[in-house]
């Protein structure tokens, strides 16, 4: 069952990946060659995701999405990529903030120099 | 009289900004009630955009960096709450809007005093093609559904601003996708917003840039990522 949830987790976010490449390969923001390099890279993660765990299951006679009860190196592991997720998004929040800076001092500086040139 | 600033947001129009000034200031010289003013803002153009519009009698602010349709916009606002303008404009530099499509909105705006009055190019679609039809309407559809604001034409550059739009107005995004998130953003300010209808008008030149398709997956991606962000914020 977890790994039924990790593959209904990971594949929107696979899925987006993919579109995003796409969409940069039709706007030309990317050559053909690195276009199909990203996404031939996505694919083959998608395919280890989808067929990596029926294959071993198979391969140990497990049934198909057969799971372990969560264990404490389990718990340990979510805790940490939720506090990743925290220290994360305080971070973009810190970018943001400079972008929004740097954007105010773009704007008044061409102001400011496009004034001084109109005089 | 009132002050009025005419932002045209250009990059690499150097073909046609020209006209599109000359025809503006000619139309508006005439008017009695408002003082109008046109400020191109040079968005880091590799061509004769600048001394073109110089030429023809605009204000010109020439961007350092590129920044986008929306950093240009932005500049432009800041420009006119700076100098003490009682209301400003946006249209494109590409001829896609009419000088008189932009007094009319000045007037409407004026008339009924709101705060962001959008020119609607799907109030009277004649001229336009299905495909940008439709992508429009698509693109109105999710700036309802992200942002709770129902508008026919969420795309459009024509945009009016009274004073307290120009105060109180201000976005993250610097691409395209700035048109629907100042929609946003003027709801969140409650901020009145109406629409008035403006002709659509595409020339060889216009459609020959080859806006991509494309960009409207960007354009989406970038506003549900803008407001899933915001619950983090």
């Amino acid at each position: 069952m977890r790994y039924l949830i990790l593959l209904l987790l990971n594949l929107p976010i696979i899925l987006l990946s993919i579109l995003d490449i796409v969409t940069s390969y039709k706007m030309k923001k990317i050559n053909r060659g690195i276009f199909l390099g990203r996404i031939t890279l996505w694919v083959i993660i998608l395919a280890v995701i989808i067929g990596a765990i029926p294959i071993y299951n198979l391969i140990t006679d497990h049934k198909i999405f057969d799971s372990n009860e969560l264990s404490l190196f389990d718990i340990v592991e979510i805790t940490v990529i939720i506090a990743l997720i925290f220290y994360t998004n305080s971070l973009r929040v810190q970018i943001d903030k400079n972008e929004l800076r740097l954007q105010n001092l773009h704007e008044e500086l061409s102001i400011t120099i496009s004034d001084r040139d109109n005089k | 009289m009132k002050k009025v600033c005419v932002i045209i947001p250009a990059y690499n129009e150097g073909q046609v900004v020209g006209s599109v000034i000359k025809d503006a200031k000619k139309l508006f010289s005439k008017e009695k009630d408002y003082q109008i003013d046109i400020v191109l803002i040079n968005d880091g153009s590799k061509d004769n955009t600048s001394s073109e519009s110089r030429k023809n009698g605009a204000i010109v602010i020439d961007h350092i960096l590129n920044s986008g349709a929306g950093g240009a916009t932005l500049t432009g606002i800041r420009y006119a709450v700076k100098h003490n303008y009682d209301m400003a404009a946006t249209m494109d530099a590409d001829g896609q809007h009419t000088a008189e499509d932009v007094l009319n909105g000045i007037k409407f705006s004026d008339k009924t005093s709101t705060d962001l009055t959008i020119g609607s190019r799907l109030m009277n679609p004649e001229g336009m093609s299905r495909t940008k039809i439709i992508g429009n309407k698509g693109l109105s559809f999710i700036t309802f559904l992200l942002f709770g604001q129902n508008v026919t034409d969420s795309q459009s550059g024509l945009r009016i601003y009274s004073k307290n739009a120009l105060e109180d107005l201000r976005w993250k995004m610097t691409g395209y996708e700035f048109c629907s998130e100042m929609i946003w953003r003027a709801r969140q300010k409650k901020l009145s917003i109406k629409e008035y209808p403006i002709k659509a008008i595409y020339t060889d030149y216009s459609r020959g840039k080859g806006q991509n398709n494309w960009n409207a997956v960007n354009i989406i991606k970038q506003l549900i990522k803008l407001r899933i962000l915001e619950i983090f914020n």
